[in-house]
């Protein structure tokens, strides 16, 4: 059956409402692309491109926040796939409850939690009836803030690593996989670095180009906590310049589609589980 | 003094019991198969003897140690799994090898025992592919050799054939049969199929409900079974309640039926309630010579199963199953014709509890 052939079975319904879903998703992108060239009148040029590029502002912002996505991505790898692993393994009634914690940031919104951080963190945490703090202001020094901001992220990229993470446990059997390294005599070292990680390479690097997507692009908790992040800069560019911000939004849909492409071709070809036949 | 003992094995779940005093002497290269239904305590007895369940009493005793307090990693038995459980990062070679690197054998030793195991399993040239590159099959050989490079001192097999198809499951059971006599290793078999126990098995543990229902050869297991749940669960079975009428010549009575047995009867009276079992390769269609065991019955049904041709019969009130082998020449009577069967004395088993 040739491709004509193939493209002629495909019902009429189905093609409406793939070409509609390309549509939605194209579109804007194509209008940021177009408007984003036409910084000069009548003529099509990379202008605002350049311009953007060459404001050291951005190249601050930008490497800053991609210093606290690397953080937070690692910090949550940490968090997340022993928490996950050891609820397949050995809690699996306590799904529910971490599901339920790690949707929180959907319906407690980003101002609310950077409030909550702010309030408790910006005054010394004492140990109970003492005058000892346990905890300075976490919010009077770049490291304490650093620390506070990461923490923050880490809360509003879980629903994407936790699920990702969860989902790839979930694929690759990870109780059979740990009780066959066992019988083999591996030790819970072994078989978190040996069998675990590398099986679910493809959920944490989703996870990971997640929270890297979420982190570069966030605005609430970096202008409430005062750091020089991407998110603020790119806020205030648009509200002084036009053209400037368009360039560095389908640059960031650039960068995040390399992403992408570079987990498909870290990834190619694993995660098969099933047998040949 | 036996291999691997189990001495009065419990697991209790919350409430439910899994597993309920179960013991077992296993010797030094032997295969025992735990059978049964689902739900009745046979992998929850294997897991304990690897180490993935505590058991909640009782002691598990490998080559005179204990090692119940043992973690599994400590527990030097190999396991293979009803769902292969291959490392999906690693090459063949490299599952294989997994253990013997934790292990921290040699290079060489590695690469030489691997090799060797390959060859054991008739992939030779196989190393170097990934599981997903295998079939079911070929996997389930791979998790087989990998369980074997250790030299465990314990095999358990988990349902290792459930997920494969019909045929392949007949030729790997061969396989493993074999290469389990070829090396001598101590096994123990977990299976829901009663074909498949009865023809890998040294030995074979009935188990129902938590409980041991009867540890025999295979042979034993089928053409004597101690119970009605056995007798019923393995292989096809015509069973009734019947009455103790004639001690001295041994005749039980069901409806106005008279059956002879040779079991003995006795310690029961006249009267006694007893149930009865009688498999269908056991009941013939009459030849012209007089048998304890003779009836008129009709002929209401026959199903070609292959092999064998299975044919319902009543008689009086009774329905009964009587098997005989398939041939191309086979005479078969017609549904709703008349005929005479017959069964030997022997054939007659009575059962210890009641039918369930």
């Amino acid at each position: 059956m040739n491709l004509i052939t193939k493209i002629h079975k495909v019902p009429f319904w189905s093609w409406f409402w793939f070409i509609l879903g390309v549509l939605y998703f194209v579109l804007p992108l194509y209008a940021t692309l177009v408007f984003s060239l036409q910084m000069e009148r009548d003529t099509l040029s990379f202008k605002a491109y350049e311009s953007a590029f060459a404001d050291p502002e951005f190249l601050k912002t930008f490497t800053y926040s991609i210093g606290l996505a690397i953080m937070t991505i690692i910090a949550s790898i940490a968090l997340v796939v022993p928490t996950a692993y050891w609820i397949r393994l050995r809690l699996p009634e306590a799904r529910r409850i971490v599901e339920f914690i790690t949707l929180m940031p959907f319906v407690v919104p980003a101002i609310i939690l950077v409030f909550g951080l702010i309030r408790i963190y910006s005054a010394p945490l004492n140990i109970p009836f003492t005058s000892i703090t346990l905890i300075p202001p976490l919010t009077n020094f770049k490291v304490g803030t650093n620390i506070l901001i990461i923490a923050g992220y880490i809360v509003l990229g879980l629903p994407y690593m936790y699920r990702s993470v969860d989902t790839g446990m979930r694929t690759v059997d990870v109780r059979t996989l740990t009780e066959a390294a066992q019988s083999m005599g591996a030790n819970w070292g072994t078989i978190v670095v040996k069998v675990i990680l590398p099986n679910v390479r493809t959920a944490l690097l989703s996870g990971a180009l997640l929270t890297f997507a979420i982190v570069v692009g966030e605005v609430i908790l970096a202008s409430f906590l005062g750091v020089p992040a991407f998110g603020p800069y790119l806020f205030l560019l648009g509200q002084h310049r036009a053209y400037e911000p368009a360039a560095l939004s389908f640059t960031s849909f650039l960068l995040t589609w390399a992403a992408m492409g570079i987990i498909q071709l870290i990834t190619g070809g694993q995660g098969q589980t099933t047998g040949a036949h | 003094m036996a291999y691997l003992e189990l001495n009065n094995i419990s697991k209790i779940f919350g409430k439910t019991t899994a597993v309920s005093n179960f013991n077992l002497k296993v010797d030094r290269g032997e295969l025992v198969s735990f059978l049964g239904p689902s739900g009745c305590g046979k992998t929850t007895t294997l897991r304990m003897v690897a180490g993935f369940e505590n058991p909640t009493e009782g002691k598990i005793i490998i080559d005179g140690k204990d090692v119940v307090n043992k973690a599994p990693n400590q527990r030097d038995v190999g396991m293979v799994f009803q769902a292969y459980a291959l490392f999906p990062n690693m090459t063949v070679a490299n599952n294989i090898g997994f253990g013997l690197k934790i292990a921290k054998k040699s290079p060489e030793e590695i690469k030489k025992r691997v090799q060797e195991m390959l060859d054991l399993i008739h992939m030779s040239d196989f190393g170097i592919r990934y599981p997903w590159q295998l079939s079911g099959g070929q996997q389930q050989r791979v998790a087989l050799a990998r369980a074997l490079a250790m030299s465990p001192q314990v095999l358990l097999l988990d349902e290792p054939l459930s997920a494969l198809d019909a045929k392949i499951r007949v030729s790997l059971r061969a396989e493993i049969r074999s290469i389990q006599q070829k090396l001598g290793i101590t096994a123990i078999y977990v299976t829901h199929d009663q074909e498949e126990a009865l023809s890998i098995s040294d030995r074979i543990v009935v188990m129902y409900d938590g409980r041991t229902e009867q540890i025999g050869t295979p042979f034993q297991i089928y053409n004597f079974p101690e119970t009605a749940f056995v007798a019923s669960f393995i292989g096809t079975l015509n069973s009734f309640n019947a009455e103790v009428t004639d001690l001295k010549n041994s005749i039980l009575s069901i409806g106005g039926l008279h059956l002879t047995t040779a079991e003995n009867l006795e310690g029961r009276k006249v009267g006694d309630k007893v149930m009865i079992a009688i498999r269908p390769e056991r009941i013939n269609f009459s030849s012209e010579q007089k048998k304890a065991n003779l009836f008129d019955c009709s002929i209401e049904n026959i199903t070609f199963l292959g092999s064998i041709v299975r044919i319902q019969v009543k008689v009086g009130d009774l329905r009964l199953f009587m098997d005989t082998f398939n041939n191309p020449f086979l005479e078969l009577p017609k549904i709703g014709s008349t005929a005479e069967i017959t069964c030997s004395r022997e054939a007659v088993i009575i059962l210890n509890q009641e039918m369930i």
